[in-house]
């Protein structure tokens, strides 16, 4: 029976609808998002929410999650409208959305909280609905990182463990109410390190993909203090591994050296292929299928002069898979690559944006850019290269114009990290039916 | 502080590093011979999480005779959908409909699967999908009711659709001024895979609303 003899049966006894459905279009997102998130922002984003460590001495030091206006046309444009303390220091980090987009998962890294805003009822004023605890008495990992969302349920990919608090670490998979389903160890032999960073999920070929950072005793560590470490310099990671999604069994592991960090699918329809940088070796690296469908991880491009140790810490792909932006923290510069050709990127632009620059977004039309400072709370540069900021840039195609600046320590909030959108919400639009309306 | 300075360390510590994994190739895990990677797992061969239990809902089918929803959900796999029936997004609800129909045709074609495979739709729209209305579509399957029977069910009001939909995801917008004065909901596509006990165990998106993975998992 098709649709229409379907639709004929209750002929006369039904309307005819408007629309309907609203799901996420293809593997898309504004642009790192999982492709199974809803109502991706593909216009004005309107919102800005910042999690942010919090400093001692700054504010009331606690880690917050701050709300930012983004709308040029709203009184709150480049403002900071809302900020949620969740109490204490506990190295905040890294936010993945739901996938209906409603609650916002948020991360860290030291005492393995993780902390669930709601942003959906109002994204102008998000609020903490929940804060699960149980992360490394369930599944043994330490240091949540990564948050990406499959249907009813968040994959949190850890950097580390309880016991030796090296790298060696694995995934756990919650429902969306915060309950703990199962835990999938990063395999350790076969050329694997067991360490974990990144997940991003290619859903029509039943695959993701992981890559690898370091360890607590490391992510805690002073960086002068690692920097004279030669053990501890080398339990870095160095591997990514391809991923059976159904079965979330490991089936690949490549040698990518360096600490491959942000994995990016390209978003363009039949596309299969995603990219990383590896931070320590300042490499852009291409993970594709060859024509007999085996994958392969092949490094592409330099990024800046890796001896002088860039830190290329944040990649942002862009909706069309024609541009990736770069940000390398070391040198305090965002660079824009031309990876129209993935296996021969080209670097087109860049600028110094800072003393210190970590993430990057970008917005769906790749019209707006937003940078923030902060790396790890023990990384950081100190003294006056201590920025911490949030910046807002157009981008024309060819220059970065600032829009707006937030001085996270002059507005006593901390160092900011990861950022998320919001768009513009019609509130009441979110609830079912008033009372009053109800059939 | 200077980056050269900083990180001139590192270029001794991490040159050996490098050296190390250098010598490493990629490795292919345990993998089925000649099978592509990211293919699909053979039936009972993988795990599903056991991810959420089956809120307990008042529903109607055919009268409006109150049933709990539990009826619908357990001692079966059961396949649950939300659709309405005015929906005429061809990425929505026919989507998931035509789903749930290669779904049915596989199951009747394979006895061993006859009655263990229950199907169920809830109307998000109680006040145009009465159980009268609803009727028609049920009819329409009858003749394989008993092998693979297909529920279309609905709730006397969003009152008692409400308390399904919330824990199961499916928060919906609702605007009730949709063009030519039908209802217009906006939901997520989503369908629910429910094992025997009433624990959902897989929840398919339109990204992975694949008959052939639905049959592999149940």
């Amino acid at each position: 029976m098709n649709w229409s003899a379907r639709c004929a049966i209750l002929a006369g006894t039904v309307a005819a609808a408007a629309f309907a459905l609203a799901t996420p279009a293809a593997i898309a997102d504004e642009t790192c998002l999982s492709p199974y998130t809803a109502a991706l922002v593909k216009g004005q984003e309107a919102y800005l929410h910042v999690w942010a460590l919090g400093e001692p001495g700054i504010g009331d030091e606690s880690d917050k999650l701050v709300t930012i206006g983004a709308d040029p046309k709203s009184k709150s444009y480049g403002k900071v409208v809302s900020a949620v303390s969740v109490g204490g220091r506990g190295e905040a980090h890294h936010m993945g959305f739901t996938d209906d987009r409603k609650y916002l998962w948020a991360g860290r890294l030291d005492d393995s909280k993780i902390f669930v805003f709601d942003v959906g009822t109002d994204p102008a004023n998000p609020k903490l609905v929940n804060t699960i605890t149980d992360f490394t008495a369930k599944t043994g990992y330490v240091g949540p990182h990564t948050f990406y969302a499959i249907p009813g349920r968040m994959v949190i990919g850890a950097l580390s463990n309880d016991k030796t608090r090296d790298g060696v670490t694995g995934l756990a998979v919650y429902n969306n109410q915060g309950e703990f389903l199962s835990a999938h160890a990063i395999p350790a032999d076969n050329g694997g390190d067991g360490y974990g960073y990144d997940i991003a999920i290619n859903p029509k070929k039943n695959v993701f993909l992981t890559s690898s950072f370091t360890g607590w005793n490391n992510y805690m560590m002073d960086l002068g203090k690692l920097m004279k470490n030669a053990e501890a310099m080398g339990r870095f990671g160095n591997t990514m591994v391809l991923w059976n999604l159904k079965s979330m069994r490991p089936e690949k592991i490549f040698a990518v050296p360096g600490a491959p960090l942000e994995i990016r699918w390209s978003l363009k329809e039949g596309d299969d292929w995603a990219v990383t940088a590896s931070a320590l070796t300042s490499k852009l690296w291409l993970v594709s299928h060859d024509s007999k469908g085996d994958w392969q991880a092949k490094d592409v491009a330099t990024i800046g002069d890796p001896a002088k140790i860039p830190l290329p810490a944040d990649i942002s792909i862009s909706a069309d898979a024609k541009y990736l932006w770069v940000n390398t923290f070391m040198d305090g510069t965002t660079r824009l690559f031309d990876i129209s050709d993935p296996a021969k990127p080209v670097e087109t632009y860049k600028k110094v944006t800072g003393k210190q620059v970590n993430m990057i977004s970008q917005s769906w039309d790749g019209k707006r850019i937003y940078i923030t400072s902060s790396l790890l709370s023990k990384w950081d540069k100190t003294g006056a290269d201590n920025e911490q900021v949030l910046r807002a840039y157009d981008w024309d195609g060819k220059e970065l114009t600032q829009k707006f600046e937030v001085d996270f320590l002059a507005e006593k909030l901390g160092r900011p990290h990861h950022m998320k959108f919001s768009g513009p919400t019609e509130k009441a639009s979110r609830e079912l039916p008033s009372r009053a309306a109800l059939p | 502080m200077k980056s050269s300075s900083l990180f001139a360390p590192l270029n001794g510590a991490l040159g050996r590093s490098v050296v190390a994994v250098t010598a490493l190739l990629a490795a292919a895990l345990p993998h089925a011979s000649g099978e592509a990677y990211g293919a699909l797992p053979p039936p009972g061969s993988y795990r599903l999480d056991h991810i959420q239990r089956v809120p307990q809902a008042i529903v109607l089918e055919g009268t409006r005779v109150p049933r709990l929803l539990s009826r619908y959900t357990q001692g079966a796999v059961t396949l649950l959908g939300f659709f309405y029936s005015s929906c005429a997004d061809p990425n929505g609800c026919p989507l998931i409909w035509d789903a749930f129909e290669a779904v049915r045709k596989a199951v009747l074609a394979r006895p061993a699967l006859h009655y263990r495979v229950r199907l169920v739709f809830v109307s998000l729209d109680p006040k145009h999908d009465t159980p009268e209305a609803l009727l028609g579509f049920a009819r329409r399957y009858a003749d394989s009711g008993q092998m693979v029977p297909w529920h279309f069910l609905t709730t006397y009001s969003y009152f008692f659709l409400d308390p399904l939909l919330r824990p199961m995801g499916e928060e919906i917008l609702y605007n009730a001024r949709g063009q030519e004065g039908g209802a217009a909901i906006n939901h997520l596509l989503k369908v629910f895979l429910i094992d025997k006990d009433g624990f959902v165990r897989e929840i398919y998106s339109n990204q992975s609303l694949d008959p052939g993975a639905i049959l592999a998992d149940s």
